[in-house]
């Protein structure tokens, strides 16, 4: 049998408050293109990229979605089955820092075991900069999740940003793995101590 | 290992799953197939789909896919390797069985500098019968020891690998700097010999990688005596068609190689010539005469044999046969003419021979060996360019796979109907311009846990269908409250708002919001709210509206200050137009009224203005009345009065039993009803046609509660609601009550 392009494959999902920059992300990320003019998204959209993390070819399916208000019941449908989850703040937009806490209740509230990353983007003017790096590494540290400040403008930290999501999902997909394979050897051994237990009756 | 792993990620794929969406079975999966995506997966996943139910039509091309990447990089590697020559010594010698006694340095040192690679093949290594049938020898170990002894001595070699069939034994070393560059080795064989099964003829080979050109090298002994070139031809084939190696991506075959070489006891003969004149020809090197009657070079150029193979030109005398320890031509009896039994050939683009020779210093056989040294060129690869053209080739192919996504764009996502009445179509539309560069198929599909794509006053028209490149589908949206949906709206439970999930298969969703504002109308108010609206129900306050709507039925008289009317005005403005002007038309109530005259008696009844046709009164009546939230009759009470429908005492003990205005409504009808019947010869109306058609309209089931039931049933039930009706037609009843 011939080899597939790629070892795994993992869905993602952009989220966030309106006009932070979700589509301008994925847009850097899957086609390397930035767009200034400004499109509400108004459903969920998805692009695919393949990248080697760790040495393996990982294929990523992106989803981004609708960030306002009124769609977020519905938005809400798409985090299923999802394995990692970017949430995205605007740097220049304290409200939409604040309302990180909101996105990751979401989370919690339509996920059970998801890798999480916080992204602060459009951290290209220092003029316009409100949320400090330093306030967003503390909130993070307290959710235990990482933070990253980006631009997709400037292509900033975006590829990072994805490597290093990849990478945790990919651990943590090892991890289950190699809990699993623990745990149904266990079951093996027992199975065959009770084999041998039986053939001393024979 | 592997492939449980990706199985295992299908299934995530599954769980996650591209969305698809409800069934249907008119769609068509062959359109689909010009998508990359991997969305078939989700497709036998019914069971984990996310609260979006859906389902995927375009298969996955994943399997098209497969090797796309190795195609696109084999494709570019000029743009990532580069080449190197490397010195390769090719080697062949029949030992006829003889023990490995001689020096072989004149042999495989002869060159001034070493090459880098040497590949040794040997014929009838030991002749024994035991070999034959157990295919064991000693003499494996013993030749290649010699062979070892006398690799060139200025550079150091490790054997890569050895492969031996009976006799025929094939070796190959690599100077110890190129080792690390080796990969992929492999080595087979293949039996012609009795039977076309037995090992004493056919052929071995090793193949492998030298940085990433692919070489194989093929031992052969083909089948003997001059006459038999054609067995000979049938051999070559044979180990051609046969001989199959394991690589890396699937089963490459001898000529799936970069560079091959072919070397062996090929056992051509000079045919047509007498052995004399063979020998004396080939004592004083007049080869070109002999040459023309070589069957190899014959066979092969009438294309029988080494399709595709070069062989250098021969300058060397036969190396058969000799008497063993001698240069001299074979004396046994058999007497046998020389011939060049002993080739190599080649085949590859890189491949340059610069020696073709034999080597008459060695003496134990009654063979030469023979000897090539080729200049081959290897594909270098650069690391770093390598990973930079592959990271390319994904981008590429991954952007394909985006190109290839369907797209559509919407000629808008904001729709909104104006003011909307009760029972008035309203209908916009929706572009969805395919602007992808597949066709897309699209679908409306119901969102979270609901089980229709829109709401019951909305349709939506085509839900689904397929749009081609660069064309448009027009999707009309008709917005329609009728009874149903009207008591919730009026109530202000529910708004006219909804957002459709119009989901493009295999590709991404878009969200189109629909609202509308809604009139509120008398059709659909409950009578206990009518009771209490003293003005046209459009000057009500939403609020006191809303109010109103939700009155505790029970206990209606707490929840309002002022006294409520007897029935609700409407009711009586209809009635009363009937009584003076309908109450001899022929089939009133049973004959339909006019449209128009519906939509200007709601609105005079709505707003008090306007008025129509005696039938479209009846028939706004009868509206009315099926529109009430809560029947005539309260649904407490419908139970009951079917029990009792026999009975007119029981009947009229539960009409006194109803709220106050559900009782003042119910008697002012029927008084109506009876009035109207004093009438009949010119109405044409009875009491049996007026007690069925009422009896349905006051006594409804709770909702849902009699769905489903058969067409029996369901007669029986109607005929109840009749009997209960008639005993207020004919007996005279109710002033008294109001």
């Amino acid at each position: 049998m011939a080899a597939k392009d790629y070892d795994h494959l993992f869905k993602l999902l952009i989220i966030g408050d309106s006009g932070v920059g979700k589509s301008s992300l994925l847009l850097r990320f899957a086609d390397n293109m930035f767009s200034g003019s400004y499109i509400t998204t108004i459903g969920v959209d998805f692009k695919i990229r393949k990248i080697n993390a760790d040495g393996e070819m990982v294929k990523l399916q992106i989803w981004d979605t609708a960030g306002q208000e009124r769609f977020r019941t519905i938005t809400s449908t798409y985090y299923r089955g999802t394995h990692g989850v970017i949430v995205v703040y605007d740097v220049t937009s304290a409200d939409t820092f604040v309302n990180v806490k909101r996105w990751l209740h979401e989370i919690d509230q339509n996920c059970d075991d998801v890798v999480r990353i916080l992204v602060g983007n459009k951290d290209d003017d220092p003029e316009r900069k409100v949320v400090e790096k330093d306030d967003a590494m503390k909130f993070a540290e307290q959710m235990g999740i990482q933070v990253f400040e980006t631009s997709a403008k400037d292509n900033k930290n975006v590829e990072e940003v994805f490597n290093a999501i990849t990478s945790m999902v990919l651990r943590q997909k090892k991890e289950q793995q190699a809990k699993a394979s623990e745990q149904s050897g266990a079951i093996k051994v027992k199975k065959d101590k009770k084999k041998s237990g039986r053939r001393k009756f024979c | 290992m592997v492939t449980t792993e990706s199985k295992l990620d299908d299934l995530a794929l599954d769980m996650f799953g591209m969305p698809g969406f409800a069934p249907s079975p008119t769609i068509h999966t062959s359109l689909s197939t010009a998508s990359l995506t991997a969305s078939d997966e989700a497709d036998k996943s019914a069971t984990n789909s996310p609260a979006l139910p859906r389902r995927s039509f375009l298969p996955t091309s994943v399997g098209a896919r497969d090797g796309f990447i190795k195609l696109h990089m084999a494709a570019r590697e000029t743009e990532y390797t580069h080449v190197n020559k490397l010195k390769i010594f090719v080697g062949s010698w029949n030992v006829n069985g003889q023990s490995p006694a001689e020096d072989v340095t004149p042999w495989l040192a002869c060159d001034q500098d070493p090459p880098d690679v040497f590949c040794l093949g040997f014929q009838e290594l030991d002749l024994s019968a035991e070999t034959l049938i157990k295919n064991i020898t000693p003499r494996e170990d013993e030749w290649l020891k010699l062979a070892e002894q006398g690799l060139h001595p200025k550079a150091q070699y490790t054997k890569v690998k050895t492969i031996r069939l009976v006799g025929i034994l094939l070796m190959v070393f690599v100077k110890n700097k190129y080792l690390s560059f080796v990969t992929e080795v492999d080595a087979e064989t293949v039996a012609t010999g009795i039977m076309g099964l037995m090992g004493n003829k056919g052929g071995v080979a090793i193949r492998m990688l030298i940085h990433n050109t692919s070489i194989c090298f093929v031992n052969s002994h083909l089948a003997a005596h001059t006459e038999e070139f054609e067995r000979r031809n049938q051999d070559y084939r044979d180990i051609l068609s046969k001989l199959e190696f394991n690589g890396s991506e699937g089963s490459p075959s001898i000529v799936d190689h970069d560079a091959v070489f072919w070397l062996g006891d090929l056992n051509y003969r000079i045919s047509d010539m007498d052995t004399d004149v063979v020998r004396s020809l080939a004592d004083t090197g007049q080869y070109e005469e002999l040459l023309v009657n070589d069957q190899l070079i014959k066979q092969k150029n009438e294309k029988k044999c080494f399709k595709g193979f070069q062989e250098g030109n021969i300058k060397f005398k036969p190396t058969y046969k000799y008497d063993p320890g001698t240069d001299n031509w074979d004396t046994s009896e058999k007497g046998r003419a020389p011939a060049w039994c002993d080739r190599i050939l080649w085949r590859g683009t890189q491949v340059k021979q610069l020696e073709y020779r034999s080597h008459n210093k060695l003496k134990i056989s009654d063979h030469k060996p023979v000897s090539c040294l080729f200049e081959v060129g290897v594909k270098v690869v650069n690391i770093a360019q390598e990973r930079q053209v592959m990271e390319d080739v994904i981008r590429t192919l991954d952007r394909r796979e985006n190109d290839n996504l369907p797209q559509v764009r919407l000629g808008r996502t904001e729709i909104i109907f104006k003011d909307v009445q009760f029972l008035e179509k309203q209908t916009a539309t929706l572009d969805i311009v395919n602007t992808g560069q597949v066709p897309a198929q699209f679908a409306f599909i119901a969102k979270l846990d609901e089980t229709e794509h829109c709401k019951p006053w909305l349709t939506v028209k085509p839900c689904m269908g397929i749009i081609l490149e660069g064309s448009t589908k027009q999707v009309c949206l008709t917005v329609y409250v009728d009874k149903e949906s009207a008591r919730a709206l009026n109530s202000g439970d529910e708004k006219l708002e909804d957002i459709l999930v119009l989901h493009l298969e295999g590709g991404k969703d878009f969200f189109v919001s629909v609202s509308g504002n809604y009139q509120p109308s008398v059709f659909g108010s409950s009578i206990e709210a009518l009771v209490r609206m003293y003005g046209p129900i459009r000057e009500v306050p939403v609020a006191t509206l809303v109010n109103l709507e939700h009155i505790n039925l029970s206990n209606p008289s707490t929840s309002s200050d002022n006294e409520p009317l007897e029935i609700p005005k409407e009711l009586w403005l209809l009635t009363d137009h009937l009584f003076k002007c309908g109450m001899r038309q022929e089939n009133i109530l049973r004959q339909s009224g006019f449209e128009k005259d519906l939509e200007d008696i709601r609105t005079h009844l709505d707003c008090c203005r306007g008025a129509g046709s005696v039938y479209s009164i009846a028939e706004a009546l009868l509206i009315f009345l099926e529109a009430l939230p809560e029947p005539v009759i309260p649904y407490a009470f419908y139970q009951r009065a079917l029990e009792c429908c026999n009975n007119y005492m029981l009947c009229k003990q539960l009409i006194f039993q109803m709220p106050q205005s559900h009782r003042n409504v119910f008697t002012y009808i029927s008084s109506f009803l009876r009035e109207l019947l004093l009438n009949s010869n010119d109405n044409k109306l009875d009491a049996k046609t007026l007690a069925t058609l009422f009896g349905t309209l006051f006594l409804r089931a709770p909702r849902n509660k009699e769905a489903g039931l058969s067409k029996r049933t369901v007669n029986q039930l109607t005929q109840k609601k009749a009997r209960f009706m008639y005993h207020f037609l004919v007996n005279e009843f109710g002033s008294d009550l109001i």
